[in-house]
């Protein structure tokens, strides 16, 4: 039996299969088509990948099975995973066509997708979900994000997800946080952190209602804290440099030979990969790879400075956490559609706010409709230390709960 | 002018292990074509390479055998190139940071005085698939393999410290051997499981600049490895005398022509570090875990073997050339009276009979035991030397000891006089020429005599008794 596409899915599973009992029994999870689940198309939003079917599950798509969650089909998404042109989970989940939707989350897509469903969205620290099965694109950037309304719903599917898993050699061992904690943990926070460059990038509209939300904060009993990180300029060139540089590797495998769009006429092997990557590949991915390809083949010192400057930003950023429970910035700027974002400027321009926590791994939660005013919503960001995603989720319930 | 060459190494070692290096699939290679696949190997989206624990530690040991320096940390690159057998566009290789760094073997130099070579670095690497080019109709196609995709490979680099194709092919001897004792390798360039290409340069005698150098390839034998050399230091040779620069190039040495001849514009694709394979750590404890999993090396193990078992230093040679060889010949030479009698049988009896049925000393019938027992009965005088060699081609057809065999083919020695003399008196009755001889002053015929005794016993008799008989009765 078919059923018609709404248009917002890649795939839809016939037949909703009767799970099992479980931690998300009778919770409908939407995937994206870079997730491998056996049998479905996968072919991650680009036509370099036109035809290709998941070999095998995912390892979050065991997990959730195993925790008895129906995943119902995948979204549309942007070629890859880079930004959200075309992606349409945010509007599944807006129509409530699922509970929770995974977005691959790279420079911040999970927290920007929410926001646009009027969800939750939620990046967990790098290194505590196992990867088999993604298909992206800068292995150090991304992981899967989280968009729900309900966050009971995201810490649900967080406390599926997360664990060690020997097959992704590049997990965290040991330290995984027990998302089911997340209920039950009294949220501690009591200041919160603002970097003062980062305010100081916003313009007035956005500073003010920003300082509203913050002000907000404030009457419900937390401390707002002015701290300083002048490398705060730097998260956006490292994750270019870094990103495009991964980027350029792991799509080297795109080739049209098993899988994926094959040029129609070629005289010899090399010109059926240059045509056909050439034809494969939107202008997005493509500007990204050719910057990476640069870093790679031409200016391999600036990858290296990249990852130094990685390194520092990670040490200076955890190090603010001696002195606040977490810091809280916008999720976005106004006027800057990440779905729109068609030049790698505008993309980096519109995650901007959002890529400092994939910069360093840690963990980064959006909350709607504290931080906006009747033109336009920012999203209020909480970004923890690493691997303090638990308290990160208990903080959001509790300023969830604050008052319009 | 008068030229010196330098050359270096860059020797590609298969590691000898169950599975490939980053996935569970059984590493042969060999198997038909496209069995030994998955995800992982086939480098499918979304599959994660995960460093098999076998691949580090053969690879270890490799580096402990060339007595390299262990690198507590190391990690892998993604090296980039795009062609078909690599499907995935970069190979996993540590380049930025080896497995380990400043080894050394000593080989014996031309007047047979040490001379230690250095290894600049070991590192590991995935192998890539394997093509076959071939023509289906009157198209030229080419087959990809995946059975070799993601094979454990250990890439060894010399310091171009070598000056003669002496030393890169004893070079090469002295480092499969050390491999081989390690357990690590098959190293057989025969068979593929270990690859080596020579940078020739040349420089003018007493300089000490490195110039352009030109990498040499497909040689697949030691032997071609010298002849490769010698072929490209007098093509250099011949340029740089005409006047002509040498510049830097890939050449395909041509075993049927003798030849090597210009490959590809040498290309070297970016490297970066891969975010998703960890870091190698190598502990200090696990390390000597692996070290006293070492046998002892050939080295000490001829020095020993001179020492203790009073072998001559070429006796010793023979016997540590490899390990299994020398854990046979010290099995025999401990149970029987002569640790060179033992050599002797080994090196000259034993090894060309292993290898005329394609047996190796580890998988005989021809136990240590069972040839410890045969040499027993030759010191023992109870059979002869010629017996013994005949008992020994029966040994491989039975599970007898070779005493059984003995008595029942009747072998055993004859030393009853009795016997002898009959014999003796029979030989000496049909050759009454050579009597002649010998009484005539010609001491030599008195061998002639004593060979046709031992024939007409069928080699039983005992020969210094037929001698003694002889000598008796020729006087």
């Amino acid at each position: 039996m078919e059923r018609p596409s709404p248009g917002l899915f890649s795939h839809i599973e016939p037949g909703n299969a009767a799970p099992g009992s479980g931690r998300l029994a009778g919770k409908s999870v939407l995937v994206q088509p870079n997730m491998s689940v056996r049998g479905w198309p996968t072919a991650a939003g680009s036509l370099a990948l036109e035809g290709f079917v998941a070999l095998e599950d995912a390892a979050a798509v065991e997990r959730l099975r195993a925790a008895a969650a129906n995943v119902v089909g995948s979204s549309r998404m942007a070629e890859l995973g880079l930004g959200l042109v075309g992606d349409t989970a945010a509007s599944a989940v807006a129509e409530n066509l699922c509970d929770v939707a995974l977005v691959t989350d790279t420079m911040g897509e999970a927290r920007h997708a929410a926001l646009d469903a009027g969800a939750f969205g939620f990046k967990p620290s790098w290194g505590i979900v196992p990867r088999i099965g993604l298909i992206g694109l800068a292995p150090s950037m991304e992981c899967y994000g989280v968009v729900a309304k309900s966050l009971d719903d995201a810490a649900g599917v967080m406390a599926a997800l997360a664990g060690g898993d020997e097959r992704d050699p590049s997990m965290l061992q040991e330290g995984v946080p027990d998302f089911s904690q997340v209920r039950r943990g009294t949220s501690s926070l009591a200041v919160a952190g603002v970097i003062g460059e980062c305010l100081d990038a916003l313009e007035p509209a956005e500073g003010d209602a920003f300082r509203a939300a913050l002000l907000r904060l404030e009457s419900a009993g937390i401390r707002i804290e002015e701290v300083g990180l002048p490398d705060f300029h730097l998260f956006r060139t490292v994750h270019n440099v870094i990103g495009a540089t991964e980027a350029s590797s792991s799509a080297g495998k795109y080739d049209g030979v098993r899988y994926g769009h094959r040029t129609a006429s070629a005289e010899n092997w090399n010109e059926m990969y240059l045509k056909s990557r050439a034809e494969s590949f939107g202008t997005l991915v493509k500007a990204y790879l050719f910057q990476g390809a640069y870093f790679q083949f031409e200016n391999y010192a600036a990858f290296e400075n990249a990852c130094r400057l990685r390194r520092r930003l990670v040490g200076k950023t955890e190090a603010l956490f001696e002195k606040v429970d977490v810091l809280v910035s916008p999720t976005r700027r106004a006027g800057l559609e990440a779905a729109a974002a068609t030049t790698i400027q505008a993309t980096y321009d519109a995650f901007a706010l959002s890529l400092p926590a994939n910069v360093t791994g840690q963990p980064a939660l959006s909350l709607p409709g504290i931080a906006g005013n009747g033109d336009f919503e920012l999203g209020l960001q909480l970004v923890g230390r690493h691997l303090a995603d638990v308290q990160l989720l208990a903080m959001g319930a509790r300023l969830a709960l604050l008052e319009p | 002018m008068d030229y010196e060459a330098v050359i270096g190494l860059e020797i590609h070692v298969q590691l000898s292990c169950a599975t490939k290096m980053f996935c569970d699939c059984p590493n042969r290679p060999g198997d038909l074509p496209n069995r030994n696949i998955c995800p992982i190997c086939l480098w499918l989206p979304g599959a994660m390479a995960r460093l098999g624990q076998e691949s580090l530690e053969k690879a270890v040991l490799t580096c402990l055998a060339l007595n390299c320096e262990i690198q507590p940390r190391s990690a892998f690159d993604q090296k980039v190139y795009y062609y078909p057998d690599l499907p995935k566009g970069f190979q996993l290789s540590q380049f930025h940071k080896p497995l380990a760094r400043n080894g050394w073997l000593d080989i014996p130099d031309e007047d047979g005085r040490p001379k230690r070579l250095r290894i600049r670095e070991i590192h590991m690497e995935e192998d890539v698939a394997k093509l076959t080019h071939e023509v289906e109709g009157r198209t030229p196609i080419s087959l990809v393999d995946f059975n070799r995709a993601g094979a454990p490979l250990a890439e060894i680099v010399t310091e171009p410290e070598m000056r003669s194709p002496y030393d890169a092919t004893e070079f090469l001897k002295a480092l499969i051997t050390q491999i081989r004792y390690a357990g690590a390798a098959e190293c057989s360039m025969e068979r593929g499981t270990l690859r080596a290409d020579a940078n020739v340069s040349l420089r003018p005698r007493g300089s000490d600049e490195l110039s352009t150098k030109v990498e040499v390839k497909n040689m697949n034998s030691i032997r071609h490895v010298g002849d490769a050399i010698v072929h490209e230091v007098k093509r250099q040779t011949e340029r740089l005398s005409a006047g002509e620069a040498v510049v830097l190039h890939t050449r395909l040495w041509d075993p049927d022509r003798g030849l090597t001849t210009p490959m590809r514009g040498k290309f070297s694709g970016p490297c970066v570090p891969d975010p998703s394979v960890p870091e190698v750590v190598v502990s200090e404890q696990w390390l000597a875990e692996l070290r006293s999993r070492l046998p002892e090396m050939p080295t000490q193990r001829r020095k020993r073997f001179v020492a203790q078992h009073g072998l001559t230093r070429q006796e010793a040679a023979s016997m540590t050339a490899e390990r299994e060889v020398a854990e046979y010949f010290e099995t025999v030479a401990e149970a029987c009276a002569s640790a060179r009698t033992a050599a002797q049988w080994v090196a000259n009896q034993v090894l060309p009979a292993l290898e005329e049925r394609g047996q190796s000393p580890a998988d005989t019938p021809v136990t240590p035991e069972r040839l410890a027992g045969l040499l027993a009965l030759v010191e023992g005088d109870e059979i002869t030397m010629n017996v013994a060699k005949q008992v020994l081609a029966l040994l491989f057809g039975s599970d007898q000891t070779p005493e059984q065999l003995v008595e029942q083919h009747g072998l055993k020695q004859v030393t009853d006089s009795a016997e002898l003399e009959a014999i003796v008196d029979q030989v000496l009755g049909a050759n009454p020429a050579a009597v002649e001889d010998f009484r005539k002053g010609r001491k030599q015929a008195i061998g002639f005599l004593v060979g046709q005794a031992m024939r007409a016993s069928r080699g039983k008799a005992n020969p210094k008794l037929v001698r003694q008989l002889l000598d008796s009765k020729l006087a």
